[in-house]
């Protein structure tokens, strides 16, 4: 199998951003308690989260079409750094330090996968 | 299907474990039907996979497991619920060696450990959580 051109970086950038934008509209618009919006913005997150995904689909099918499952999911790998990043500023998401230390392990863990 | 079980089944963090096997078994079905036509034609927006039966099985196990997602998400704060999603970066490797015959060298096995070791940090203070409920 070839080895990740610059395009195929590029791609795998943008499924990142489409992934962590709709994962963010979606838990806005289903989370129960405080902060949940109106229901008018309720359903557009809704709708907005499942376009990002259906997007962030189509570009991962066509990307695995081209490289080896193995190669291309460890940038997916960075993910849920990020993820927890946007959550804790954008959603005041509280994670205890120890559930931090294991985040930065999965993603070493992740970066050690995707260089090998 | 006996309440125990539906409430079992119910959990958050039982749902999740749903979701994942359901995410790493798309996933094989959809590399054996983007792969199933030869290289190239399928494009980069891979549309062309569709032309195969595999990628139906796929994104109907997709669908499936988004459901599951979406329940979880509901329960479960999204930056906990995405760090313990990551064990589909074990099942994946795991279930490609299986089932697609691809190689884990000694470094990715090293890494896959690490992950594991990550995912029990993240998963220890949402279990003592989940006791006192």
């Amino acid at each position: 199998m070839k080895p990740l051109t610059l395009a195929g970086i590029l791609l795998c950038t943008l499924c990142q951003a489409l992934m962590v934008g709709g994962q963010l509209l979606l838990k806005r618009s289903i989370a129960t308690g405080e902060g949940r919006p109106a229901r008018r913005g309720t359903i557009r997150n809704f709708i907005a989260g499942i376009a990002c995904l259906t997007l962030w689909f189509f570009i991962w099918l066509g990307l695995l079409s081209q490289w080896d499952i193995s190669k291309l999911y460890p940038f997916e790998g960075l993910n849920p750094a990020i993820m927890a990043i946007a959550a804790w500023l954008l959603l005041k998401e509280k994670m205890p330090v120890s559930a931090w230390f294991g985040l930065v392990l999965v993603c070493v863990g992740i970066a050690i996968v995707a260089g090998s | 299907m006996p309440r125990r079980l539906l409430g079992v089944f119910l959990n958050p963090y039982a749902q999740l474990a749903v979701g994942s096997i359901l995410v790493t078994v798309s996933e094989l079905l959809m590399k054996k039907g983007a792969s199933d036509l030869s290289a190239g034609s399928v494009g980069w927006l891979g549309v062309g996979a569709l032309r195969s039966w595999w990628t139906w099985a796929g994104i109907v196990t997709y669908v499936l497991s988004f459901i599951s997602w979406v329940y979880v998400l509901r329960y479960v704060p999204l930056g906990i619920a995405f760090a313990l999603i990551s064990v589909v970066h074990v099942l994946i490797p795991l279930g490609a060696r299986i089932f697609l015959h691809e190689q884990i060298s000694p470094r990715r096995w090293a890494g896959i450990a690490l992950v594991v070791c990550g995912l029990l940090l993240v998963l220890r203070p949402a279990v003592k959580a989940e006791e006192k409920l």
